[in-house]
């Protein structure tokens, strides 16, 4: 490949630095490590074809104060969030910080050089949503869209049936639908999708 | 009449020793002719009424009697004239000197020889009324405390008979005061200290040995119904009349009790939000330490594998079989971490729509119960109209049990102290404080209070306030730290008002 593209990571951990930059480099790509957010924003020039792999817990500096550091200064390059903790909260402060997508550790290659290759198409910018995603989401029933919504701002069962005025136990079997029609794996993929789509937490 | 007079007024009044003893008695005494003149008086007599004999002597009975009262005494000594009666009491008022109204109580009969006289024996009553006022006074402010207060009044004699059965004695025994009155004490009492009553007060009146009077205790009471429960009774000992009577108050410890145990309870789910809390933060740490390592060796594993395909070279099977099977493993232990960090982060919580001032009352009720609160000024600022916000209700009130329970200890040596309890709302979140008048947190623990570990106390681990933070920061809100204006540390915690 003439246009290589590099691959920044950011991450406290050596261990994840070098072994995320070995297999982005057994992909055919190249990659740059930095130990801290600092030490990321202290570089010269950006590459035309990039994309950022941002941990999310680093002493110091955040990754999500990276992202608001970025969007201070103008830095524009698509970003993929990585965090050891299923948070969905996080995932959605993240995405709408500016990440185009977040993955939990530990991934699978697969998973890490599918978002990759997502990312450097859409540089700095959100990926635009799916059409599959979006046929997905509108064979939702009014109410299954409702339940998405709290699904993805990461409210307990408890609090969208008290919300939506239904027993705990029918939001359950609402979740549960929802996973199915929107073919998704994890509560992480879901929120993926859905923010990808468009879909704004609290927006019910 | 006049010969009468004559007889008296000659007399010596020294040497007649009847004489003397007339002007010596403490009552008042009055002879009076029927047509009203005032024939004789004796000192205590021209006592009462502030005159000397000589101007008395020149009076006569309407001059002296109170105009409303006069009537009355002419109808009764209309009576006495016409032997109807042979003597007559009545209480009326006479005309003291200096105009005032001097209330007597005068016992009225005749003597028939030679013409008839009167004789009155007059006694001052204005003591006596004066007295009946105030233990009127007093019973009426004694009766009013009794109804008032919800400690039941029950008074025995020497024998253990009830002599007085107080409503709220009633109402806490389920007897009626007839009922129970001239019955002994010890049917209010269950076995074994129904059959034993008895010979406790004997043992008292033998040794005065107290066991339980003007000490108090907690016992049990049995009610009409057979029912128990506990109360507090203190017996205080009287005489009257020269015998004893013992006075209990009694009071119902039904709702101390139970909101004892209720605290045992909150502190038994302290402690259990405690450990899940630690387990949660340990199950967070875990989680990131042991991910960075498992990410590590998946992605060196994956890498490899593909190195090894793009090297066209010949690689045993089972070598990438071995590889492919680590990547594998490694990938089950991170799936293994993740569920118990979501188990610990979800499977206890139990959050739902809390009415937030409810939320306060309790803590602070809590809180205050069985606290050394003596000496303790609680002002609680709710905000009405407050909506209801998703929270765990317990871990919040042990947050705020906490930190009210911190306040109070920080003011144990304070010369002021206050203990304010606040709701207020800020851009979308909720926010409680809880202030004291302590002498504030020293400069070099302010800043790690919330870590681990960190105490100002002399016993205690120094986790509650880490543990606070965890629960707060659970629940998507803040809790900080800040002097308060005026001496003593602010505790302010969020939560958003809408999840």
């Amino acid at each position: 490949m003439a246009d290589n593209p590099t691959i920044f990571i950011v991450d406290d951990d050596e261990a994840v630095r070098d072994s995320l930059s070995m297999l982005i480099e057994s992909a055919g790509m190249k990659s740059q490590t930095f130990g801290s957010c600092r030490e990321f924003l202290a570089r010269r020039a950006l590459p035309q074809r990039t994309c950022l792999l941002l941990d999310v817990h680093m002493p110091e500096m955040s990754g999500l104060q990276l992202l608001d550091e970025m969007a201070k200064r103008g830095i524009k390059l698509p970003v993929i969030v990585m965090t050891g903790q299923a948070d969905v909260p996080l995932a959605v402060r993240a995405m709408k910080a500016g990440a185009v997508d977040f993955i939990e550790k530990p991934f699978t290659d697969e998973l890490m050089l599918d978002a990759i290759q997502r990312a450097l198409k859409a540089p700095a910018a959100k990926s635009p949503a799916d059409p599959a995603i979006k046929e997905r989401l509108a064979q939702l029933s009014p109410r299954e869209h409702e339940v998405l919504l709290h699904m993805v701002a990461g409210n307990p069962n408890k609090v969208a049936a008290y919300n939506l005025g239904i027993s705990p136990r029918t939001v359950e079997i609402h979740r549960a639908r929802v996973m199915e029609k929107m073919a998704a794996r994890s509560l992480s993929e879901l929120v993926r999708m859905a923010l990808a789509a468009g879909v704004e937490p609290g927006s019910g | 009449m006049a010969e009468g007079k004559s007889n008296l007024a000659a007399q010596d009044a020294t040497s007649d020793p009847y004489r003397r003893l007339f002007d010596a008695a403490a009552i008042g005494i009055k002879w009076s002719a029927p047509d009203g003149r005032l024939v004789e008086v004796n000192h205590s007599f021209c006592a009462l009424l502030g005159f000397e004999r000589a101007d008395l002597l020149a009076r006569r009975y309407d001059d002296i009697t109170h105009p409303e009262d006069a009537p009355e005494d002419r109808r009764q000594f209309a009576r006495l004239m016409a032997g109807e009666i042979p003597s007559y009491t009545i209480e009326k008022r006479y005309i003291h000197k200096s105009g005032e109204p001097v209330r007597v109580r005068v016992t009225s009969s005749l003597m028939k020889s030679p013409i008839p006289y009167r004789i009155s024996i007059v006694e001052d009553v204005r003591a006596y009324h004066q007295a009946e006022r105030v233990r009127q006074e007093s019973e009426a402010r004694l009766r009013s405390i009794l109804d008032a207060v919800p400690d039941a009044m029950i008074v025995i004699g020497e024998r253990g008979l009830i002599e007085s059965f107080s409503p709220s004695a009633e109402k806490m025994f389920g007897y009626a005061a007839g009922e129970v009155i001239g019955q002994n004490v010890k049917i209010l009492m269950p076995e074994p200290y129904r059959a034993q009553h008895d010979s406790y007060i004997g043992r008292y009146l033998e040794t005065s040995e107290p066991h339980i009077i003007g000490i108090g205790r907690l016992v049990t009471g049995q009610r009409k119904d057979g029912g128990l429960f506990p109360i507090e009774l203190s017996v205080g000992e009287s005489k009257l009349e020269g015998r004893r009577i013992f006075t209990g108050f009694v009071r119902d410890m039904t709702e101390r009790e139970s909101a004892e145990r209720r605290i045992e309870e909150l502190q038994g789910e302290l402690t259990h939000v405690a450990r899940l809390s630690e387990l949660g933060q340990m199950g967070a740490a875990l989680a990131h330490e042991l991910n960075q390592p498992l990410s590590a060796i998946v992605n060196y594993l994956q890498a490899g594998r593909r190195i090894l395909q793009a090297a066209e070279m010949p690689v045993p099977p089972r070598v990438a079989e071995t590889m492919e099977k680590a990547a594998a493993q490694a990938e089950r232990a991170g799936q293994v971490i993740r569920r118990l960090r979501e188990f610990v982060a979800r499977g206890e919580t139990d959050r739902r729509p809390e009415n937030v001032n409810t939320v306060i009352e309790e803590a602070a009720a809590l809180a205050l119960i069985g606290a050394k609160s003596a000496g303790i000024t609680t002002r609680i600022t709710l905000r009405p109209n407050l909506p209801p916000v998703v929270m765990d209700k317990v871990q919040i009130q042990q947050v705020l049990l906490n930190l009210i329970r911190n306040a109070l200890e920080a003011m144990e040596s304070s010369e002021e102290r206050i203990l304010a309890i606040e709701a207020a709302t800020k851009d979308g979140m909720l926010e409680l404080r809880v202030s004291d008048t302590g002498p504030g947190l020293p400069p070099e623990v302010a800043g790690n209070l919330f870590q681990p570990f960190i105490t100002t106390k002399s016993r205690g681990m120094g986790v509650g306030l880490s543990i606070c933070r965890s629960i707060i920061e659970a629940h998507g809100g803040r809790i900080s730290t800040a002097k308060r204006p005026g001496g003593g540390t602010v505790f302010a915690f969020t939560l958003p008002l809408e999840a």
